[in-house]
């Protein structure tokens, strides 16, 4: 069973949801690798109404490459296959550094840099970097969410819905 | 080449970016989600489903790429900061104005611009900045 909204919720169908105190600053996200495909990059144009003849033929980079906001899902899934964060997001920076072309696989190494406690919310930030086969860095990432959006002194209790947890699909 | 280069004058607004989005687009393979679910929403503490934040800092992005082209897609950097959430059912335009002109490696230039999302309500959902590199 779900809510009230004067609690925070306490669980979901992938098991507890982590708690500020189990976020611990410099814990390493675990490593993923990530090949996109040409399926996703005709995804990601979609869901964004991106098109681009770059995104669907052929680039100066030659060949097709993905629009760059590709990389946002990977370090996402990042973070929740170490902690169950539902949450939302606050803060977004992120650094186009080679175009993402599918078939290349890319390893997203990940950690926790801070978090902090403001308006009786709770923030945690973390990195994600994500490098080619031949060590060249593609995108360097940074990101905040906020765990709940009520405010930490409501209790945690209920079964959420929804989780952090997806399917690792774009 | 794209609409900016290293010419452009600081004050010049990129052209906007909208779009009216509707729960549809975040259907989520059929999972139930904040982003499409009024309970799942609820039990989370909100009032109603929203929008997925990347899916509305797509429209800053499409607007980069569109003012910087190559210039986005390598050296583009973004500092975005979510204030508000937009409704599943929101119109939402992104905005841009070139700010600063800062020089980088090779002789290049880095054009910064304040960017925005605001919403049919005038509500900025999301602010911050970006930049691409010319010349």
């Amino acid at each position: 069973m779900a809510k009230s909204s004067q609690t925070r919720i306490a669980e979901d169908e992938y098991g507890l949801r982590a708690t500020y105190d189990d976020i611990e600053i410099g814990h390493e996200l675990e490593e993923m690798k990530w090949v996109v495909t040409e399926e996703d990059i005709e995804k990601q144009c979609q869901m964004d109404e991106d098109f681009h003849e770059w995104y669907v033929l052929d680039s100066p980079w030659g060949g097709r490459i993905a629009p760059p906001q590709i990389q946002y899902r990977p370090p996402r899934w990042q973070l929740s296959r170490t902690f169950n964060v539902r949450g939302l997001f606050y803060k977004w920076t992120l650094e186009n550094v080679k175009p993402i072309k599918p078939g290349d696989e890319i390893t997203v190494r990940g950690k926790i840099l801070n978090k902090w406690i403001r308006k009786e919310r709770e923030f945690i930030e973390f990195e994600s970097i994500g490098t080619d086969a031949t060590g060249d860095i593609v995108f360097k990432t940074t990101r905040v969410h906020v765990l709940d959006v009520v405010k930490r002194d409501a209790p945690r209790a209920g079964v959420g819905i929804d989780s952090g947890i997806k399917n690792e699909k774009i | 080449m794209g609409i900016i280069t290293a010419e452009t004058p600081i004050g010049y607004d990129l052209p906007p970016v909208a779009r009216r989005f509707n729960v549809g687009m975040f259907g989520a393979g059929g999972v139930k989600t904040i982003h499409n679910d009024q309970a799942a929403a609820e039990a989370e503490g909100l009032r109603e489903p929203i929008a997925v934040a990347p899916q509305v800092a797509a429209l800053v992005f499409r607007m980069m790429r569109l003012s910087f082209e190559a210039g986005w897609i390598v050296g583009g950097k973004s500092d975005l900061t979510f204030r508000r959430p937009v409704g599943v059912h929101d119109f939402c335009v992104a905005k841009g104005t070139v700010v600063e002109k800062l020089p980088e490696a090779g002789g290049r230039t880095r054009v910064v611009c304040e960017v925005s999302v605001e919403t049919e309500k005038g509500v900025q959902a999301i602010v911050g900045k970006c930049s691409g590199v010319v010349g």
